[in-house]
């Protein structure tokens, strides 16, 4: 089953929406990035879920999965 | 085919590319076929031939005129996208086949600026993306919907959401697979535009 994931992605109004994967709406909005990563860690946290972090044109800029890597390293030296 | 193709006329450069990404995305979520010169890398064609082929293929066109003008001193404009506007209205224009009712849309960064350079195009219909990705969205699905008639029930907010996850989805997918974050960087037009495919269809 795949992982659920929030992201941090641009409003086109302007500012910053946290919105769940696979959803068209987002579920909060904030004029300001920082407020919408802080809120998405919380929720991501909460729902253990994979937080996204998104730059202006959509491309990810980092992702968190607090301390459980989707894509764990395949060599384990 | 010919019913669903989208000539797309832009530049192919590093900077155009978040542009080019959420444009090609929103062209195929709303059930097009976005036709590019980068498609086929068929030496035994000249370019110029196989643009034709492709205008004369796709029934929409959508010609971006937003880098038209040079940035910096000694930088050469690019005519290359206003010329190939030339060839696709000539190709309607000329035709007496299905190529008559081909439709356009012209995208440019603000208003009006194009009429300073080819005022010839006074009339089309212009929208402007003012160089943001979500501006692009809300310009092609606008276009799609009162110049094609497509019903597009999601909004572009919903598109550009949508869009957000078939970037994770990708960088998630290429990430497992060994990609560096160099190598999602330059990822080829064509692995793009197949991965969009492939994820519109799950």
């Amino acid at each position: 089953m795949a992982k659920i994931s929030h992201h941090v992605v641009p409003s086109p109004e302007g500012g910053w929406n946290v919105k769940k994967g696979g959803s068209e709406k987002a579920s909060k909005h904030f004029e300001k990035k920082d407020e919408a990563v802080s809120y998405g860690r919380i929720v991501s946290r909460n729902q253990d879920s994979e937080l996204v972090i998104h730059g202006k044109d959509g491309t990810i800029q980092s992702t968190d999965s607090h301390g459980h890597d989707p894509n764990p390293p395949k060599d384990k030296k | 085919m010919f019913n669903k193709s989208v000539f797309i006329n832009c530049p192919f450069d590093d900077e155009y590319y978040t542009l080019l990404r959420p444009l090609l995305f929103t062209v195929i979520f709303i059930g097009l076929k976005p036709r590019l010169g980068l498609e086929s890398s068929d030496s035994g064609e000249t370019r110029i031939d196989k643009i034709t082929k492709m205008i004369s293929e796709s029934k929409y066109s959508i010609h971006d005129l937003s880098r038209i003008q040079s940035t910096r001193e000694h930088e050469i404009y690019r005519m290359n996208m206003p010329f190939e506007i030339g060839l696709d209205y000539g190709c309607r224009k000329y035709s007496t086949g299905k190529q008559r009712t081909k439709k356009y849309l012209i995208l440019e960064k603000e208003k009006y600026r194009y009429t300073q350079a080819l005022s010839d195009l006074s009339g089309f219909d212009i929208k402007t993306h003012n160089n943001e990705p979500t501006k692009i969205v809300e310009a092609v699905r606008c276009w799609a919907v009162e110049t094609i008639g497509i019903t597009i029930d999601i909004g572009p907010t919903g598109i550009w959401n949508r869009y957000n996850d078939f970037m994770y989805d990708l960088y998630s997918d290429r990430k497992n697979k060994g990609f560096s974050d160099n190598d999602l960087q330059v990822i080829p037009i064509k692995e793009l535009v197949d991965y969009m495919e492939k994820w519109k269809k799950k």
